[in-house]
């Protein structure tokens, strides 16, 4: 579900919470606002009982017949009034109690007419009468409280539901805000990781991130492993036109190196013509045997150049320390030869196996050994020392140079993308690009130089371990 | 008495080839895959020509003309290499190199350039 859908429902939820609280209190009013209508009728009721009271209690001090027609007149007033609430009294004390009152005070008004019209008093009428009349007062008053407590008990629950709700409600935004910093924090955590992965330059473990993307992270992540996937592209092309760079150096070197082989053949030929005569056939036979050598020896310089050229697929191997070094060597011996470095290799013995894409790490040591050579122009001692790290488990490949060595404010941009000191001569992306391979090889490349003395340059490369590499290929394959 | 002609160079075909066609011509020729050996062997010995690659292991073409040119002013030396370039034919003349060939070398060539250092 993307974000937004996740937003929109969590404040969907809390405007339905908040509409039902909003619903809920008007309710809750409106049956108070009803009640206290009804709490004035049955004050407006009292007050008149208390008329009608206060004149039969005239009657019985004074033992005057107005005061009873007073009685009537204000009974039959009070019976209008008590008509005419009908609705209210009937929806809020239901018809029990309407037709109670009605029927007491009728009873209560036939007693005083009924007096009235015979001027005689019955026996007990003075008992009845005055308690007939305060039944009437206790009902009323029994109703007022009743309504009263009523309006408290409404009001009262009112307000602990509206705590409550308020309650309800920031649980609920406490639960979303969770809700939400736990899962962006998931997500943006993932994406994090992601986008170290690719400023390391580990762009193919990026790159093969492939899911189907369920929100807008997942969309940038989707965006991010992409991009991978095109810088992944774009770098194999750059290496691809570095080595092209280095082949041109490489070239000329090779021109050089074919001169010899060529020579020779040249020389077979001519010393075949011109002997011909006194030539026995074993020699003549040994002349074409030479030439032979001497045209395995040209294929064997120009495939070297052209497995060096040739793009390859990444493609992670076991070899021998010893192999990649002696490779490397072989491509850039000639430039060795022309100028007038000279050349000191140290390689420890029985160096443990390393697992590696040969042609990225064979570009990576040419290019530090043609780098070695150009900074020595007049020449030096190109010192290569290939060992290693007991205590990491690293191979070390030392590249050292006697050059004029890299000045303090360059030594740091070395690695960097377009930095050169070669001027137009250089790309400035060798050691970039070499910085990157090493990267991918979890390795590590450095540089340490001093002016004037020459420049070293180190690379560590993880030493081949089968268990290990198993369990990668086996983490890989869960992933 | 025939002329004494050293041959350097650690191409062994150039070393075998020179040799038997110079012989043929009627020199007495040493030839020399290892320079270190070759220079030894110019210290003990007056040669009337040497004929060196430039570019060697150990000791190198340039090294052999230098020592020849300071132990004996009279021997020529004629240089070959595969690595010709302005730079090293440039100091090859100021060290009075006697003729100076970019591999591949015309036998003819050769013949006619040591005939000429030996005045014959």
């Amino acid at each position: 579900m993307t974000i937004r859908n996740r937003i929109i429902i969590a404040v969907a939820i809390q405007a339905t919470i908040i509409c039902l609280i909003g619903v809920f209190v008007y309710l809750s009013f409106n049956t108070v606002l009803s009640k206290l209508g009804v709490i004035e009728i049955i004050d407006d009721l009292n007050i008149s009982l208390l008329e009608v009271r206060k004149s039969e209690k005239n009657y019985f001090l004074y033992g005057d017949v107005n005061a009873l027609k007073e009685v009537v007149e204000r009974g039959e007033y009070l019976d209008n009034v008590i008509q005419s609430s009908k609705a209210d009294i009937l929806k809020t004390l239901g018809p029990g109690t309407y037709d109670t009152m009605r029927n007491n005070l009728n009873q209560y008004l036939n007693m005083a007419r009924g007096v009235i019209a015979t001027k005689k008093t019955p026996t007990k009428f003075e008992e009845d009468f005055r308690s007939l009349g305060h039944e009437l007062t206790r009902l009323s008053e029994v109703l007022l409280k009743r309504e009263r407590r009523d309006v408290n008990n409404i009001i009262s629950t009112s307000i602990t539901r509206l705590i409550a709700s308020l309650g309800v409600v920031l649980l609920f935004q406490l639960v979303v805000w969770q809700y939400f910093s736990h899962f962006l924090i998931k997500e943006l955590a993932i994406m994090g990781n992601l986008i170290q992965m690719v400023s390391q330059g580990k762009l193919h473990e990026v790159a093969k991130q492939t899911f189907s993307p369920k929100n807008e992270i997942d969309y940038a992540i989707k965006a991010l492993a992409d991009m991978a996937r095109e810088l992944e592209k774009r770098e194999a092309v750059l290496l691809q036109s570095e080595k092209l760079a280095s082949l041109g150096i490489l070239i000329s070197g090779v021109a050089h190196e074919l001169g010899n082989p060529l020579n020779n053949i040249s020389l077979i030929a001519q010393g075949y013509l011109s002997l011909y005569d006194i030539l026995e056939d074993g020699e003549k036979k040994n002349f074409m045997a030479d030439v032979l050598t001497q045209t395995e020896r040209i294929s064997r310089i120009i495939n070297n150049l052209l497995d060096f050229s040739r793009q390859k697929k990444q493609e992670l191997q076991e070899y021998e320390p010893e192999d990649l070094v002696e490779r490397s060597i072989a491509l850039v011996s000639n430039q060795i030869k022309i100028s007038n470095v000279k050349l000191h290799k140290y390689l420890q013995p029985d160096l443990p196996h390393v697992y590696v894409d040969a042609p990225q790490i064979e570009q990576v040591l040419i290019n530090l050994l043609i780098n070695a050579i150009q900074a020595m122009p007049e020449g030096g001692d190109l010192t290569l020392d290939v060992g290693q790290d007991m205590e990491n488990g690293n191979l070390i490949v030392k590249v050292k140079d006697t050059g004029a060595g890299i000045s303090k404010e360059d030594l740091p941009h070395v690695f960097d993308p377009f930095f050169t000191t070669k001027g137009t001569k250089g790309t400035g992306l060798g050691l970039s690009l070499s910085y990157g391979i090493i990267q991918q090889h979890r390795g590590d490349i450095a540089v340490e130089s001093e002016e004037g003395q020459g420049t070293t340059f180190t690379v560590k490369i993880p030493i081949y371990q089968p268990k290990e590499r198993e369990e990668d290929a086996q983490a890989d394959l869960d992933r | 008495m025939p002329k004494q002609i050293l041959i350097v160079d650690d191409e062994k075909i150039v070393c075998d080839m020179a040799q038997r066609i110079l012989t043929q011509e009627g020199y007495d020729v040493e030839a020399f895959i290892d320079s270190t050996q070759a220079l030894d062997r110019i210290r003990n010995k007056q040669f009337d020509l040497v004929v060196t690659d430039l570019k060697m292991e150990n000791v190198d073409g340039m090294a052999i003309l230098k020592e020849v040119n300071q132990l004996y002013p009279d021997t020529k030396v004629i240089m070959l290499t595969a690595y010709a370039t302005l730079d090293a034919a440039i100091e090859a003349i100021r060290e009075r190199i006697f003729d100076f060939f970019p591999k591949p070398v015309k036998i003819e060539d050769l013949k006619r350039s040591v005939k000429k250092a030996l005045g014959s």
